[in-house]
């Protein structure tokens, strides 16, 4: 026999000033099977729990329903009391008479006649529900940190400074992502080289720490704790185990005008490379589509000049399958193709540069040694136009979002051209200038004060080059006239976006992304480094334009979150999953393609000898996230979901 | 006549040299226009094969009668295109392997029949792509062009007329080889979703239930419509279902043993007009 609880919750007068609880009390009181049903002020209170537990045990309640708000504010609230009850927490249940009743209707008796039905159907739901037991799975205590820019650097130092392994991958042959091309980073000034390199080398020498460059995720299957990922290591054709990086190899190569993407196509490389001095590892790898031995068949130059027999042409892609607990996705960004900007004349102009091309000139290790000299003919530029958004709050050509460091780096690139090249002049041509962030508007301010960068607003329309000049069509709006300026050099502040293939990576991993491919989080306020997958967190500029201080916090995020899933042993998940009957099940499979989350198989029946009965479709309670869609889909109806079981559902719709 | 005798030489060669255990096809029944399904497992039962005009049933729902495939012996089947379409239908959802099945495909025009090509499944393929490029012409029905002028409220009292009639017999589920269900929704009580009175609510219920089940599966062989005893006109709402999905995800029923079921699966490129 049933006996159920009613505790209607007036919600100070959230509920009570609509709802006339004391007649829902009433009329629940009535109900068939009904134990009990009583109102409070405040159930959520201390002594209201208290009121729930006690009725609960006097009563010896078989299950009880909570008139009150939505069961995202307090279910797990009431759970917990059932449970120091003595009740399973799963014959809990919240009948939503606030926000989907009281807040949203003005007729106070009609509002009292909807909160019967909804406590009614809640009762009788609740009749119907089964004792569950949490789910609990075990977590294999090892992250997974992808991306090696600063973002993952962090994520991975932090993980394995608290005494957990990290197996981290980069894509690339070293370390660094984009802030090992920058040269001196705002709104301190400090070298980006100096904070990074010993970033980059403690990671290397980490014990718990496994660096896998040149390498890729080429599949992610499992679930939270219980990652299965296989990981592509490229083929470097140098033998890691032999190479000492003494360079030796790169010296010989005679395969030597190679733009180098590090550089940003400034300076050029060999076929056989590291991406920069500093890299780390400091072992070379053969770019394969520009090696001469690849394309003719002859040279290997490099493997004649390598004392240790490191070099390898033989060396085939391998793979490594991880067990993994936890992801963080540390992928970064890249800079929008400014060529789409035909009227700045990108690609046209060698001296209409990007910002990151700017880093490079400004870079001490870069090809110009730090100095600043035009691309076409080396000679210091002494007027420098700096258009900001190029890209960046541009529906139209560009992204409509801002990328939030362009003002900060414009400023600073102002500012470094100013102690570079004296008597220089600098224009910025800017929409807004946005610098929100400790120490930032000061920055800003510097720039225009000390370092007398000057500041246009207004956009530029048209750049075009006269005498070998570059003019600098633009429009100051202050002012509300047409201005022309000439420049020897133009840089553009191009936006920030995802990696070419953010789309596909998420995929791969099966996070969600946003209408541009940045990562999305699971709540943009509460949960701002978790995905939408449990067990897979975010940090950089992989979820949305960051500059450095922003990528390092949320990096040390993720790896609070990480430490916090790996400091339990087992983890307890909701019981909510399906079940199948496998007496019905007619091994249709149609299940298996339409469940999202991979989490139904195939199971063989034998008889007693062995001898295979039928199939039929098993769901994996650890991979199943109790979305329903497999239960809709079946037509035999032999799916069912736990804590949702047709029965409740069927009982609550009756009740209505 | 001839194309019925050379089926028959053929059957029998097929049984003695043992390539197939059984086939499956027609005999006479009990008024001259009608044919009863013959289980043929010795030449002497091959005598008794009929092939004319008159053989319209769809036989491939006997193929999934429990046990009869399960040594993975071969079977044989007479089967119109229809039928070869179930025959990809029933293997893309796993209920048999169409490499067992033997496949004497056969139509007709006006009381004329003649022997299709190929014997597996897959040698149709051909076929069943001309038939998805012109499914309109073949299978217009004049009755389902009127239903579709009707407007909402017209139909709705068509329908209730119809269904009016239906006694929850459920020879229409009988008769479908897509209904292979070890047990049916229907029959499911706990909850019991669909009323088994044949009241109006309870018909619509089944009647929708079986229409939705049947959407981007139905192959318009017309068992369903042929087994009511009733005569409720039931083709013609799987013939519906069949133009929506064709229309909107590009999906003909059985074109062959792989392709992913409708509604279990996602296309990047599937309209999806049904989002408001
Ligand atoms: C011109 C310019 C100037 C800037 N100046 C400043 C400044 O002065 N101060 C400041 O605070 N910020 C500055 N920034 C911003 C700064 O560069 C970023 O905040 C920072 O680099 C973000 O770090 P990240 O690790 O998230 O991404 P990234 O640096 O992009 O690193 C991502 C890493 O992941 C790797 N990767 C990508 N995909 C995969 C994959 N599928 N598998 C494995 N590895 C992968 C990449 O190879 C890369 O190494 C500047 C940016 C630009 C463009
Ligand atoms: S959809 Fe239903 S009948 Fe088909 S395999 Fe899955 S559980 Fe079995
Ligand atoms: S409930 Fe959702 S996640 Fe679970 S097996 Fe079914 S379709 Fe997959
Ligand atoms: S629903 Fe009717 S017409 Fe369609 S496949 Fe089944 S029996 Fe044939
Ligand atoms: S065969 Fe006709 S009468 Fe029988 S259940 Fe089907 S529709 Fe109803």
């Amino acid at each position: 026999m049933a006996k159920i609880g009613v505790f209607i919750c007036h919600c100070g007068e959230n509920i009570a000033a609509k709802v006339d609880c004391t007649k829902l009390a009433a009329a629940m009181g009535e109900h068939p099977g009904v134990a009990v049903s009583v109102e409070y002020k405040y159930f959520c209170s201390d002594p209201g729990q208290e009121s729930v537990k006690k009725a609960i045990r006097e009563h010896n309640l078989t299950g009880i329903v909570i008139a009150a708000c939505s069961p995202r504010m307090h279910e797990a609230t009431f759970r917990k009391a059932c449970a120091e009850a003595g009740l399973n927490p799963y014959l809990c249940e919240i009948a939503n008479i606030r926000e989907q009743c009281s807040w949203v209707h003005t007729d106070s008796e009609m509002a009292t006649e909807k909160a019967m039905d909804i406590t009614r159907s809640m009762v009788e739901k609740v009749k119907r529900n089964n004792n569950l037991q949490p789910i609990e799975v075990p977590v294999t205590r090892r992250a997974l940190v992808i991306g090696g820019g600063i973002a993952g650097l962090q994520a991975a130092l932090d993980i394995a400074n608290a005494g957990q392994e990290v197996v981290l991958v980069e894509r690339e042959p070293s370390l660094g992502g984009h802030m090992a091309q920058l040269s001196e980073t705002f709104p301190t000034l400090d070298c980006s080289q100096c904070i990074m390199t010993p970033r980059m080398v403690e990671t290397a020498q980490h014990p718990k720490i496994r660096l896998l460059t040149y390498a890729e995720v080429e599949s992610v299957d499992g679930y939270i704790g219980n990652f299965k990922v296989r990981i592509r290591m490229k083929s470097r054709y140098v033998d890691m185990s032999r190479c000492t990086g003494c360079g030796d190899c790169i010296t010989k190569c005679p395969a030597k005008k190679i733009s180098s993407e590090f550089d940003c196509g400034l300076g050029k490389r060999t076929a056989i490379y590291t991406p920069f001095a500093q890299s780390v590892p400091n072992m070379p790898v053969i770019d394969k589509a520009s090696c001469i031995y690849f394309k003719n068949g002859k040279c290997k130059m490099c493997e004649k000049s390598c004392q240790l027999n490191a070099i390898n042409f033989e060396m085939q892609d391998e793979f490594i399958d991880l067990e993994i607990g936890a992801i963080v996705v540390a992928t970064g960004f890249q800079i929008q193709n400014t060529a789409v900007y035909g009227e700045y004349g990108y690609g046209k102009f060698p001296d209409v540069i990007t910002g990151l091309q700017f880093e490079r000139l400004a870079s001490a290790s870069g090809p110009t040694a730090g100095r600043i000299l035009r691309p076409s003919d080396g000679k210091e530029p002494e007027n420098v136009v700096f258009i900001q958004c190029a890209g960046s709050r541009d529906p139209s050509k560009g992204v409509r979002y801002c990328s939030k460091i362009c003002c900060m780096y414009t400023a600073k690139h102002a500012m470094l051209y100013a102690h570079k090249v004296h008597g220089g002049k600098t224009h910025i041509f800017y929409m807004d200038i946005r610098a929100a962030g400790k120490g930032y508007d000061e920055f800003t301010r510097r720039a225009i004060e000390e370092d007398e960068a000057s500041y246009v607003r207004g956009r530029v329309s048209k750049v075009w080059q006269e005498n070998g000049k570059l003019m600098v069509r633009g429009v100051d709006t202050l002012l509300g006239k047409p201005v022309t300026v000439v420049a020897d050099m133009v840089v553009l502040a191009t936006a920030m976006v995802p990696q070419h293939n953010a789309k596909e990576f998420a995929k791969t991993i099966g996070i969600a992304y946003d209408e541009y491919g940045f990562y999305n989080e699971a709540h943009l306020k509460l949960r701002p480094v978790e995905s939408s997958t449990a067990g897979v967190f975010l940090a950089g500029a992989c979820q949305s334009p960051k500059d450095i201080p922003d990528s390092v916090a949320q990096a040390s995020a993720t790896a609070s979150k990480v430490l916090a899933l790996f400091s339990k042993e087992k983890l307890e998940r909701e019981p909510v999953i399906a079940i199948n009957n496998e007496a019905t099940c007619a091994g249709c499979w149609g299940c298996v393609l339409a469940c999202p989350y991979n989490a139904i198989e195939k199971k063989d029946i034998r008889d007693r000898s062995g001898r295979l009965i039928k199939q039929v479709a098993y769901v994996n309670p650890g991979l199943c996230q109790g979305c329903g869609t497999c239960v809709s889909f079946c037509r035999s109806n032999s799916l069912d979901l736990a804590g949702f079981t047709e029965k409740q559902i069927f009982a609550e719709v009756m009740g209505l | 006549m001839i194309t019925q005798e050379r089926y028959r030489t053929t059957v029998k060669e097929l049984l003695a040299n043992g390539s197939i255990k059984m086939a499956i096809g027609y005999k006479p029944g009990s008024t001259p226009d009608r044919r009863r399904p013959l289980f043929i497992r010795t030449s002497e039962e091959a005598e008794q094969l009929v092939l004319d005009s008159t053989c319209v049933q769809n036989l491939s729902g006997y193929l999934v009668s429990e046990g009869l495939l399960s040594d993975e012996k071969r079977v044989g089947i007479f089967l119109r295109p229809e039928g070869v379409r179930s025959i990809n239908i029933l293997a893309a959802e796993y209920q048999l392997n169409a490499d067992q099945i033997v496949i004497f495909g056969f139509d007709s025009t006006g009381r004329e029949v003649r022997p299709l090509d190929g014997r597996s499944a897959r040698e149709f393929s051909g076929l069943l792509n001309e038939l998805k490029e012109k499914p309109l012409q073949i299978y217009k029905e004049p009755l389902l062009e009127r239903i579709e002028k009707m407007n909402a409220k017209e139909r709705f009292d068509f329908w209730q007329e119809e269904f009016s009639r239906c006694i929850k017999c459920y020879a229409c589920r009988q008769a479908c080889p897509m209904c292979y269900c070890r047990r049916c929704i229907v029959d499911s009580n706990q909850p019991q979703w669909v009323n088994t009175s044949s009241h109006t609510l309870g018909n619509f219920e089944w009647n929708i239930v079986r229409a939705f089940h049947l959407s981007g599966r139905c192959v318009q062989c017309g068992n369903c419509d042929r087994a009511c005893p009733v005569n409720i006109p039931l083709r013609l709402i799987n013939q519906r279902m069949a133009n929506e999905v064709l229309d909107g995800f590009d999906h003909f029923a059985g074109l062959s043993a792989t392709q992913e079921p409708v509604l279990a699966s996602f296309k990047k490129d599937d309209t999806e007009t049904f989002i408001l």
